[in-house]
């Protein structure tokens, strides 16, 4: 039980697949124009995530060595699918908001890389929470990196206005104010890390 | 100094200029213009780019305090980089634009790079784009000449924005009498200041010369109604283009090293301010010329390297 | 179809919303690939390359193959497979007919599969240039030609980027900055810059 609690909390902030281990930056900073869309993308590759670690998890006995990618591939590509079609029928909004990135989950680093490194080599509990806890990380860091965004490019935060009379600079809601977000936000992070040790 | 920093072998000679001396020749060249903006635009000119100077240069303290460096504000490097975002800026603006301006340029353009001399970018252009994406309202609101508050469009804008323009005499554009940003007005005063740095030896002519003609010269081919029509002496005075070729397409660290680099930086430079002013949907296109070029930087630098003699 | 959506295609994918910059499509490849102008070149080739044929191949997928058969719905998972094929066979192709570019290309070539800019032009070229189902006029060859623009402004952005950073290796930036940090800030101005490119019209 403590071990998959411990699976579980790891990628939350240990191995946390955004600030830690530089995964999956693609959908990041891409959506995180809003605390909502982030949400979204999050719960969506979250789902993506258990789903493809718990089956290859299962079926990880009957697939032979050489091919194991492209069928983990097919695995995810299936899940990533029925995301798609579920986000379409009821959240055509969300859907739209996030635009060609749901597909792309698919190619998402963080999803293969989990099935690649954990769930082949793992059972069902532990490869269902490190999938977890995986998908929280994710979900956290979209939300820490899209509430600074949001609240920075729109002087709002989940559609409520935090301070009166705040101009916002309208470049945080910009490809270039997100690149600039998580340049920082890495760079804070090295710089805990250096000051810790 | 430009022509003294050849990347070559031996022999070299010794010279009594210093980082800081040029920094401060280059500070007093700006002053013409500044005047200029003050005399034009009244005193918010004079309070904008002392806050911004102030802003720059007191980023500059605190972030090397904090990361325990040497202390440099005294080489004059945050003060131009402070006058030249003011300069970037309508004379309309509340105060504490200039001030956020100036600390991104200096945090974003210049300290994050490791401070004086490794900047990839010019650091007030960056201040200036990031403002321009930030708060356009602000940036895009020029003032009158010589009466407060009353709004006008730079000749460019309005000439973007398809208004007939009533034609502005080419003596207005070259004295400054038009709207525009505090220090790009009086063409007049940047010749001035640019007439300084060039006796002093501390700009050569290939940056300004080329980045000027190629802009003249593709307006004068593209610029008007069909082929060879346009007015290109109206877009060399009007907009940023002096203020840019001679005191920030200038800049010593974000700019090729060779004359043959500084060429074709020059050329860059004209090109994209001409398509930018042309077909672009801004305005005026020479801080984001300036910027695409400076990136372009250590290609053109790595092509255009001086042979060591004797060597491949 | 005529050269001003040819133009319109080519200004805004190579810099109004290029495929790294605005999009951020290949992002981890572009922040691991770009400290040396070399491989960032050789990389840059190979995902134009792969990007153009894949380009093509997914247009005749869906438009001959899942529309007709109402299979639209599987559009992700057979351009997924479509794609890793393709530059399985695309490597092999190369390795038989010229070795010298497929040295040049590396191991760049394999790494691909799972490149997001590969997926997201195709993905992007059908939600384009389809509307209701039905290709637009010229849809192919838009989409051709909107591949190899992508692959462009990707090449553009990774060459002024390895440019830069081969640069920073003679730069004091502060330790916590190495790498991926100021790959990203330098990428953020980056795109501050192209945004002069906004709103371009002829």
């Amino acid at each position: 039980m403590k071990s998959l609690v411990k699976e579980f909390t790891k990628g939350i902030i240990r191995e946390n697949p955004t600030f830690v281990l530089v995964l999956g930056l693609c959908p990041t900073l891409a959506v995180s124009v809003s605390v909502a869309n982030g949400i979204g993308m999050g719960v969506a590759a979250t789902f993506v995530l258990l789903g493809s670690s718990m089956i290859v998890s299962l079926v990880k006995n009957f697939i032979p060595d050489k091919i194991r990618i492209p069928c983990f591939i097919v695995v995810i590509a299936t899940f990533v699918t029925i995301t798609e079609l579920c986000l379409k029928a009821y959240s055509p909004v969300l859907d739209r908001a996030l635009g060609i990135y749901v597909p792309l989950i698919v190619v998402n680093c963080i999803v293969l890389g989990r099935a690649e490194a954990f769930a082949c080599k793992n059972n069902l509990a532990s490869s269902f929470f490190d999938g977890l806890g995986m998908g929280v990380g994710f979900t956290l860091a979209l939300v820490i990196i899209s509430a600074i965004r949001e609240f920075l490019g729109t002087g709002q935060v989940l559609g409520h206005t935090l301070i009166k009379g705040f101009e916002p600079p309208f470049v945080f809601g910009m490809p270039s104010g997100a690149l600039l977000v998580i340049g920082l936000l890495l760079g804070l992070f090295n710089l805990i890390k250096d000051r810790k040790r | 100094m430009k022509d003294r920093l050849i990347v070559s072998g031996s022999p070299h000679i010794y010279t009594r200029e210093s980082v800081s001396r040029i920094m401060w020749t280059v500070v007093v060249s700006l002053i013409p213009a500044g005047i200029a903006g003050v005399i034009i635009f009244g005193w918010d000119a004079l309070w904008i780019t002392l806050a911004a100077v102030g802003a720059a240069v007191s980023t500059e303290l605190i972030f090397e305090l904090a990361a325990g460096k040497k202390i440099t504000v005294l080489d004059g490097s945050a003060v131009i980089t402070g006058i030249l975002l003011a300069f970037n800026l309508p004379a309309g603006v509340p105060l504490w634009l200039p001030v956020i301006g100036a600390v991104v340029s200096m945090v974003v353009g210049k300290l994050l790079f490791g401070g004086l001399g490794q900047n990839i970018f010019n650091p007030a252009l960056v201040g200036r784009v990031f403002l321009m994406a930030s708060w356009p309202k602000y940036m895009t609101t020029f003032t009158r000449p010589f009466c407060d508050t009353v709004a006008s469009a730079t000749p460019l804008a309005a000439l973007k924005e398809g208004k007939v323009l009533e034609h502005i005499p080419y003596w207005d554009l070259f004295i400054g009498n038009h709207g525009g940003c505090i220090g790009e007005v009086c063409i007049l005063a940047l010749l001035i200041g640019a007439a300084i740095l060039f006796i002093k030896g501390y700009i050569s002519w290939q940056i300004p010369v080329t980045y000027i003609v190629t802009t003249g010269l593709f307006m004068y081919v593209f610029g008007g109604n069909g082929f060879f029509k346009g007015d290109w002496l109206f877009h060399i005075l009007s907009g940023g283009l002096i203020l840019g070729a001679f005191f920030m397409a200038t800049d010593y660290v974000a700019t090729p090293l060779t004359a043959k680099g500084q060429i074709i930086f020059g050329v860059g430079c004209g090109v994209l301010t001409a398509v930018i002013r042309i077909w672009g949907g801004y305005p005026e296109g020479v801080s984001y010329a300036i910027l695409m070029m400076n990136a372009a930087t250590p290609f053109i630098d790595r092509y255009t390297k001086n042979r060591i003699y004797g060597s491949k | 179809m005529n050269l001003h959506e040819f133009l319109s295609i080519f200004i805004s994918a190579v810099f109004i919303y290029n495929v790294i910059l605005s999009r951020f499509l290949g992002l981890c490849p572009f922040v691991a690939i770009s400290k040396e102008t070399k491989p960032a070149f050789a990389m840059s080739a190979a995902v134009t390359f792969v990007i153009t044929a894949s380009s093509a191949v997914t247009w005749f997928i869906y438009r001959f193959l899942l529309l007709p058969f109402n299979l639209a719905y599987l559009r992700t998972l057979s351009f997924v497979l479509v794609i890793a094929a393709l530059v399985q066979l695309i490597e092999m192709i190369i390795r038989k007919v010229s070795p010298a570019l497929y040295r040049a290309f590396g191991i760049y070539l394999t790494l691909i599969t799972t490149n997001c800019a590969v997926l997201g032009a195709a993905v992007l070229n059908i939600d384009m240039f389809f509307v209701k189902g039905k290709p637009v006029v010229g849809s192919f060859y838009y989409s051709l030609f909107q591949g190899v623009c992508m692959g462009l402004g990707y090449t553009l952005a990774m060459l002024i980027m390895s440019g830069i950073r081969e640069r920073l290796e003679f730069c004091k930036v502060p330790r916590a900055l190495h790498n991926f940090p100021i790959a990203f800030i330098i990428a953020s101005v980056l795109s501050l810059s192209f945004m002069g490119f906004n709103g371009f019209k002829f």
